[in-house]
């Protein structure tokens, strides 16, 4: 197995109000490539903080975070920033769409840190919208769209441009059930048909069937 | 890089924001689009038709017209002095006096000073410019006047074909109105120069001397001659020269009254695009935070941002100077601090007026825009998680 995710020893602590409040506690997680994990656990488990950890969005307190072979505690914050947009997609609850971008240009923002010609990023967008099946509202704003059809919009962006890793927090958080299913129906399709490594964060023990392997974590371990 | 769109479609989104905090810059670059029009305005109307060719002789000493006195006996010694261009024998040098009149205003409250100045035949012919527009010039010896076309009918009797008194129990009659491009002169009356003389008791005197010159070149040779006998007082000027001294007052003083409310408003108007932009950036913390995740770098958005307050003040700035511009149909009088006298002015607008003010305005949003830009800028990306 070769491991794309490696969690070594992780420890993340705040300071709130005066006091040191240690969310992840010596944490190991190894994560398969081409896996579809999930992370699940109760509210203050450390799930979020992990998965910010691991998309490196933040950095540990101690422990080693390896991504896709990249020591992310010894990258620079530009460096990250980069190996973010290469290197991982991301899909968040609340879709997190440019409210006055289109479908299409929020699908392709992404790609405006590549060199790709404005021809080849339109290109590569209508085919990521035509993945999730909304080539048809490429021109429509967010707020024209469904839940279901905006979060669509967001794996679109994820995926646009061909990143190893997908990295989703409570993606079907804010849907109805059959958006829900759809959206999860969809996720299995990127891991199974392009390979993509997922890994999901999800209250949802529906969504968390979905996936090949459950991560339980409370109290900052995995259970 | 962020697409401008994304800047730009957010100030469409932010309407009512958007529009305020623009009026307030629009303000500001009014204010000062005004100003400098008026400046500009100040330096055509009191140096447009200076010519370097033409010099001026006063009586050393004196800054303007109004407060010299030369003995008319020696304009004779300026037409003979070297460098004096002549036609059809005669030097073409002019003796002219300068008085004011108190004159009561029409439609306002309150009297002011006109200028009136006392001519002969070639006063005309040194002007380049100045052209009979209505009626005839004044005959020599008679009580008659002809005036500038800019105080036409600003004052009891002071239009084409009517009377009024050049000084009391002293009737003249307007019979014509003429042009000078734009200058001093067309808020003056001119009579002829025995009639003004007489009227104010200035007999035997003039307040200046003005001399075509062969050349711009002569003029040394003219000042060396003139200003040399040390008896006679004199005092040398090229036009230009003289008319540009007789602006500095009024034009440091419009400058300094311009760019002082200028300043204290652009300051308010760059709090008010700091406001605005901080408002904008709190309340889109998340998208901002999703663009730090996606992996654009601070820079960039600071870039973005910067650029969303430069655009939100070049539209202010826009519709400041293209509201300035309309005040080139506005004329109005002014106290000119040289003659004592009112002067009617108007505004000038020019394209680098207008590009400065509007280049201002980018100023104020980039100064305005920098701490919410750096805020956004230091936007953790961890917020775009956050549901």
């Amino acid at each position: 197995m070769n491991v794309q995710i490696d969690v070594r020893k992780v420890v993340k602590s705040f300071e709130r109000g005066g006091q040191t409040l240690r969310v992840l506690d010596a944490l190991d997680l190894q994560i398969a490539e081409g896996a579809f994990d999930a992370l699940m656990g109760p509210s203050g488990s450390g799930k979020s903080t992990l998965l910010n950890l691991i998309a490196g969005l933040d950095k540990p307190t101690s422990g080693e975070v390896l991504v896709a072979g990249a020591s992310l505690g010894a990258l620079s914050e530009a460096a990250l920033a980069t190996w973010r947009s290469r290197t991982l997609g991301f899909i968040f609850q609340s879709y997190n769409l440019i409210p006055v971008l289109t479908a299409l240009e929020n699908v392709e923002l992404p790609l405006l840190l590549t060199n790709l010609s404005a021809s080849e990023r339109k290109q590569r967008s209508r085919t990521a919208l035509r993945i999730v099946g909304l080539e048809e509202r490429m021109g429509h704003l967010p707020r024209m769209l469904s839940g279901g059809q905006e979060q669509r919009v967001a794996i679109a962006r994820a995926i646009v441009n061909d990143p190893t890793i997908i990295v989703a927090d409570e993606p079907t958080g804010d849907l109805d059930r059959e958006s829900a299913d759809d959206i999860l129906t969809l996720l299995q399709k990127l891991n199974a048909e392009l390979g993509k490594t997922i890994l999901m964060v999800t209250h949802d023990p529906m969504a968390a069937e979905r996936a090949t392997t459950v991560h339980r974590l409370n109290k900052g371990r995995l259970a | 890089m962020i697409p401008v769109r994304y800047n730009l479609r957010s100030l469409i989104v932010r309407k009512a924001t958007t529009v305020a905090t623009s009026l307030g810059i629009a303000l500001v670059v009014f204010v000062l689009a005004a100003s400098m029009m008026l400046v500009s305005g100040i330096e055509r109307t009191l140096g447009a038709t200076g010519r370097a060719d033409t010099a001026i002789v006063l009586r050393k000493g004196s800054d303007a017209e109004l407060n010299s006195i030369i003995d008319v006996q020696k304009v004779g010694l300026v037409a003979a002095a070297p460098g004096v261009a002549t036609a059809g024998g005669a030097a073409l040098v002019a003796g002219e006096v300068v008085v004011v009149a108190t004159m009561q205003k029409l439609g306002a409250d309150g009297v002011t000073n006109v200028l009136i100045r006392g001519v002969t035949e070639r006063s005309a012919s040194l002007r380049g410019a100045l052209t009979v527009v209505d009626g005839r010039a004044p005959a020599p010896g008679a009580d008659e006047v002809m005036i500038g076309r800019q105080i036409r009918g600003r004052f009891p009797g002071v239009d084409l074909g009517q009377s009024f008194e050049l000084k009391k129990n002293r009737p003249v009659k307007v019979v014509g109105v003429f042009s000078d491009g734009r200058s001093s002169h067309e808020s003056e009356v001119w009579g002829d120069l025995d009639l003004v003389r007489s009227s104010f008791g200035r007999a035997g005197m003039v307040s200046s001397v003005r001399a075509r010159l062969t050349s711009r070149e002569a003029f040394d040779a003219f000042r060396q001659s003139v200003e040399g006998d040390k008896n006679l007082g004199f005092e040398a000027l090229r036009e230009t020269e003289f008319l540009e001294k007789q602006s500095e007052g009024l034009r440091a003083f419009v400058t300094a009254l311009g760019s002082t409310i200028a300043f204290f408003f652009s300051v308010g108007a760059m709090i008010g695009a700091m406001i605005t932009m901080y408002a904008s950036i709190a309340n889109r913390q998340r998208e901002i935070g999703t663009l730090r995740a996606l992996g654009f770098p601070r820079w960039q958005i600071l870039a973005s941002f910067l650029i969303e307050s430069v655009s939100l003040a070049l539209l202010g700035g826009f519709v400041g100077a293209g509201a300035a511009t309309a005040l080139r149909l506005v004329s109005f009088s002014m106290m000119n601090f040289s003659t004592w006298s009112e002067m009617v002015f108007t505004f000038e607008p020019t394209p680098g007026i207008l590009l400065g003010a509007v280049v201002f305005a980018g100023v104020m949003g980039l100064v305005g825009g920098f701490f919410p830009a750096l805020r956004a800028a230091r936007t953790s990306p961890v917020v775009a998680m956050k549901g």
